[in-house]
């Protein structure tokens, strides 16, 4: 029976190869989809991530970057400074703002650093300055590239122009680009006055982040402080939760999709192979060595059509990159485990399919003309 | 040969049911992400709408409502009220929070108002009339199981839920609102109080003109007069978010929807190589009788066809079905599946599957050999 599963459904290479394209693009399709919400929830930690502080001060009662707003007064960064185990403290003024360059509205957030200290800044140039000066602002590549603006030329933010000093990567996703500003310009633009939002606090050799963050939260009076670990986990957390519902319903229907398709080529199969099972049936094999085979077939172009959507995302994570850099497509673990999952229920249902046509199957069919 | 690829539609009824359910779960698909998409859009739209006035004033430079932080003066509102044309300006505010319960953060945008700009749709119970109260939308009160009368947390200070909304939600971010008196509450007894300075208080105006008024003057005036304000009909205002929407979500939309495009190609290609193969001997039939390629072709794509225009109202109903039952389940989503232009484009596109599909046999159909029909 084994033997006669595969090489059945190898016996046309042809439409082989079409229907596990066919699964294959359903289940390509919710990593796809997935893949977005990846992408960007990997962006949306970036800064976190890239500036690599210690420890993140910001106002108590907030624990995220995103979605949220922080503010604290000016005076809070001696004081932080002032804590044991603190070696350096960088304050970032930080807002979502939208954006004109060159004759179009981009959403971006913009960092507000001080004035000519990188700390907290672009971490990837593709040219310019690595800090804005007064006046300047450092924007994504990739805007740049979509607006036809280069190096001195102008862009709004909230009002105020300022001139491109340098063109950032690693910057830019569909919801998630930043603009790094001084934090002199963006506190003028946004009419705040001794305030920031958050402080990046590098701590001094030796000391545990951890242990650091809870002094801080001791010592300063209404901050929270966060390590760069948790920090960034909670912003992943609220960027994943936000798509967790639409994930699973696309994950839903394309797996119905892969079903239905899997099941139709099942079908076919057997439709095809009347004779056959006849034949079979009359030397005695069972239905349930027929449905096993079945299940064996459905479960081969379950897994075929699995391993090549996930060829595909991977092909398209650097060809998404190249082709369309507005998009970024990501991979998780997690995605791929579902995927998977799902390729095997998908098979299982699949098979249930024909069954009604393999039991319709007369013996006696295999001795008729 | 239209005869005939009706014929065979209804000669296998199991497989050509198998066939149709399967465009049409592509259809319907297609139509989903369509919807989801014009939804994501209604939904930056209603945002503006639904708060109401004639002209909206905004903080010089500042073009959007839901995604740009806007900082206006508080002696603008005398300023604007005092220019011709103006009956009243509502002020209007808004801040991003996080709602956290349960090991699960949701942003929320509250949406802070005076005697405008308020929650549109209150289902259940009434909107927030003083401090400590606070009227969220469904899609909140779903998502962490939130009823009228209980307690919604946000940075320590402790609201009491006294209304459901309907539909107050974008970008999938649910919305709450509270009135200014709960505002300056929540700023001086919760976490935030130490650094209130840096909050806004007005983000927008809201218009209402005299009656007779044209807005569009109105609106104009305020411009000419008011060096720190922007002014905009809501129709504008509202489109301008719509756009960043479309920046933000166009590229994305189009490779998903590539995508199901070749999905929907692939499938109905393979439904007519599949349909081909097992009726070789009846083509091979055809064949010895005198049709040509060309004949036997335009039978197998008219089948195609025909799977398709089943195919399309099937999806259009399990689209439709399937967005109430999203809908139900997580409010914070609009997927507006009964788009016409939505329907049009789909409809036009399965057609066009429909034909592509149906000519992926072409190359069997070519090899197809008369003496098939004779052998045993």
């Amino acid at each position: 029976m084994f033997n006669w599963t595969f090489r059945e459904l190898f016996s046309s290479p042809q439409q082989l190869l079409a229907s596990v394209a066919a699964v294959a693009s359903a289940f390509a399709l919710v990593l796809f989809f997935e893949g977005v919400f990846a992408g960007e929830s990997e962006k949306i930690v970036a800064l976190i991530d890239k500036t690599d502080a210690d420890v993140w001060v910001m106002q108590e009662g907030v624990g995220n970057m995103h979605m949220t707003t922080s503010f604290l007064a000016d005076w809070k960064i001696d004081a932080v400074a002032g804590v044991e185990g603190v070696k350096k403290v960088t304050p970032i003024l930080y807002l979502n703002s939208v954006f004109e360059a060159g004759g179009r509205n981009w959403f971006s957030f913009v960092v507000g650093m001080e004035a000519g200290d990188p700390r907290a800044g672009p971490w990837e140039m593709a040219r310019g300055a690595r800090a804005p000066g007064p006046g300047e602002a450092i924007i994504p590549e990739v805007i740049a590239d979509s607006a036809g603006l280069g190096i001195g030329d102008k862009v709004r933010i909230a009002g105020e122009d300022f001139t491109i000093a340098g063109l950032s990567r690693d910057t830019f996703s569909m919801a998630n680009s930043i603009t790094f500003v001084t934090l002199d310009d963006l506190a003028e633009t946004i009419s705040t006055v001794g305030t920031v939002s958050y402080l990046l606090v590098d701590a001094e050799p030796g000391v545990n982040p951890a242990e650091l963050a809870e002094r801080i939260k001791a010592e300063v009076e209404k901050v929270n402080a966060l390590t760069r670990e948790e920090f960034s986990a909670r912003d992943y957390s609220i960027a994943v939760q936000m798509g967790l519902d639409i994930v699973w319903i696309m994950t839903l229907i394309g797996g119905a999709l892969a079903v239905l398709l899997t099941g139709f080529i099942v079908h076919s199969h057997v439709s095809e192979r009347e004779r056959e099972l006849a034949v079979m049936k009359a030397l005695g094999v069972r239905d349930r060595s027929i449905y096993a085979a079945l299940l064996l077939q459905a479960l081969a172009i379950g897994l075929l059509a699995y391993a090549l959507a996930v060829a595909l995302i991977y092909l398209a994570v650097p060809l998404v990159g190249v082709l369309s850099p507005k998009i970024s497509l990501g991979v998780t673990t997690a995605a791929l485990i579902r995927s998977g999952s799902t390729a095997v229920v998908v098979s299982l249902i699949a098979a249930i399919i024909p069954v009604r046509r393999v039991l319709s199957v007369d013996p006696v069919s295999a001795f008729q003309q | 040969m239209l005869k005939l690829a009706i014929k065979n539609g209804f000669y296998r009824p199991a497989r050509t049911f198998l066939t149709v359910l399967a465009v049409a779960a592509i259809l319907a698909e297609i139509l989903m992400l369509e919807g989801f998409m014009s939804g994501t859009y209604t939904q930056l739209r209603k945002s503006v709408l639904e708060r109401g006035g004639d002209v909206i004033v905004a903080q010089t430079g500042i073009s959007n409502f839901i995604a740009a932080r806007s900082v206006l003066p508080q002696q603008v509102r005398a300023e604007v009220e005092a220019q011709p044309g103006v009956a009243e300006a509502h002020p209007l505010t808004s801040l991003m929070l996080i709602y956290e319960a349960g090991g699960r953060l949701s942003p929320i945008l509250v949406v802070v108002y005076d005697d405008a700009g308020g929650p549109a749709a209150v289902t259940e119970g009434r909107a927030p009339q003083g401090t400590g109260e606070i009227t969220i939308d469904r899609a909140l009160a779903r998502r962490y199981g939130l009823a009228i009368g209980d307690k919604l947390t946000l940075s320590a200070y402790d609201f009491t839920i006294t209304g459901i909304t309907e539909g107050a939600a974008a970008i999938f971010t649910p919305f709450a609102f509270v009135t200014f008196d709960g505002l300056i509450d929540f700023y001086f007894e919760s976490d935030v109080g130490a650094d209130i300075a840096a909050f806004p208080l007005l983000s927008f105006l809201l218009v209402d003109v005299t009656p007779g008024a044209d807005p569009a003057e109105v609106a104009a005036t305020i411009d000419a007069n008011i060096p720190d304000a922007d002014t905009f009909l809501p129709e504008t205002l509202a489109t301008n978010d719509e756009n960043l929407g479309r920046e933000l979500f166009g590229p994305i939309l189009s490779l998903l929807l590539g995508l199901s495009y070749a999905i929907g190609a692939l499938a109905i290609g393979l439904f007519s190589f599949a349909a081909v193969r097992s009726r070789k001997k009846t083509l091979g039939v055809l064949r010895a009788l005198g049709f040509t390629t060309r004949h036997l072709m335009a039978g197998v794509v008219i089948e195609a066809l025909f799977t398709a225009l089943l195919a399309i109202p099937l999806g259009v109903a399990m689209a439709s079905g399937l967005a109430t039952l999203i809908e139900n389940i997580s409010p914070v989503y609009l997927i507006e599946t009964g788009n016409p232009v939505g329907l049009w484009r789909t409809g036009a596109i399965a057609v066009l599957l429909a034909i592509l599909g149906g000519l992926a046999p072409l190359g069997t159909m070519r090899r197809l050999d008369p003496a098939t029909a004779f052998r045993g």
